[in-house]
């Protein structure tokens, strides 16, 4: 509805399929695969880790998924067992680098944003530009996106993992949530307060040129 | 009667169609008269959309190669040890 791009997905029959040639090991099923869910993965694991480790994990997912494969009941679906894996070894790399910092369930606005209402619940400093720029174009500009890696990267983790698997790999609520370990209300929460620190990135830079 | 701030707590809920019968309804109904939330509620889409458009994820050709290798050498580890036990 909103224009997004649908994800190349596996067709049901033919991912049963692809599962069961996984299973037998079949080398050719493997490239297949890993052309596939690699550079979904990859954005899983880039969500967490710099570059080159990201580029690691991967790897050492698709050696750890020869053996899993024999226990995976495609229950979940491949693309979302694989996220998971990748999420699960991301995040136990990192627990000991950075703690995460609990996202407030019971607020739904941003503190920036609530800011922006008078007492009677009206805009005080209602939105000035309107991104008129498609997605595309707006891209195009290198600032503005090194500028959103950074912010990306500045997300709280559990903020930044909803993000990317909702929006970038169009997963279902009910797979990021199974991914995440989060409930779908948080869940909601989660993606609400992350867009709209998006939202207000934008805004800075589109006024100021600015990060 | 549903004030810009409520919209505001709900606007990822409407974009996604989270929203039911009713409480959309009101949001469609708010938007009609109040031009700053349908600025809101576009440039949010917008930010959503730029996020699709970022993260999808591309990887190299070589990276891949890579990949299939240690696949490749992990899965002749794996038949040799099959074929050990057999
Ligand atoms: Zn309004």
């Amino acid at each position: 509805m909103d224009g997004k791009p649908m994800n190349n997905t596996v067709q049901p029959e033919s991912e049963a399929s692809l599962i069961e040639d996984l299973k037998q090991g079949d080398s050719t099923a493997y490239q297949k695969a890993v052309r596939e869910f690699s550079p979904g993965m990859l954005a899983v694991a880039r969500f967490y880790l710099d570059h080159s480790s990201a580029e690691e994990i991967v790897q050492d997912c698709w050696v750890t998924v020869i053996d899993a494969v024999q226990k995976f009941e495609g229950r979940s679906g491949l693309k979302t067992w694989l996220h998971r894996i990748v999420a699960n070894r991301c995040k136990n790399r990192l627990r000991t680098a950075n703690r995460e910092i609990a996202t407030d369930f019971s607020e739904t606005l941003e503190p920036e944003l609530a800011n922006r209402f008078n007492s009677k619940g009206r805009w005080d400093l209602p939105p000035k530009l309107q991104f008129h720029d498609s997605a595309d174009r707006l891209m195009e500009n290198g600032a503005l996106s090194d500028c959103l890696d950074k912010h990306l990267s500045a997300l709280p983790e559990t903020q930044r993992s909803a993000l990317m698997l909702y929006e970038a790999h169009q997963h279902k609520s009910d797979d990021v949530c199974n991914i995440l370990d989060v409930s779908a209300s948080n869940l909601r929460v989660l993606l609400h307060r992350a867009r709209q620190k998006i939202f207000l990135m934008v805004e800075t830079f589109q006024e100021t040129g600015e990060c | 009667m549903l004030m810009c701030r409520d919209l505001a707590e709900i606007a990822s809920d409407y974009i996604d169609g989270e929203l039911n019968g009713p409480r959309s309804l009101s949001v469609k109904m708010h938007l009609m008269i109040c031009k700053d939330c349908r600025t809101f509620i576009g440039n949010l889409r917008a930010s959503s959309n730029l996020l699709s458009a970022h993260s999808s994820g591309k990887a190299d050709e070589e990276f891949l190669r890579r990949i299939d290798e240690r696949v490749a050498e992990a899965l002749s580890v794996r038949k040799n040890k099959g074929s050990d036990s057999e």
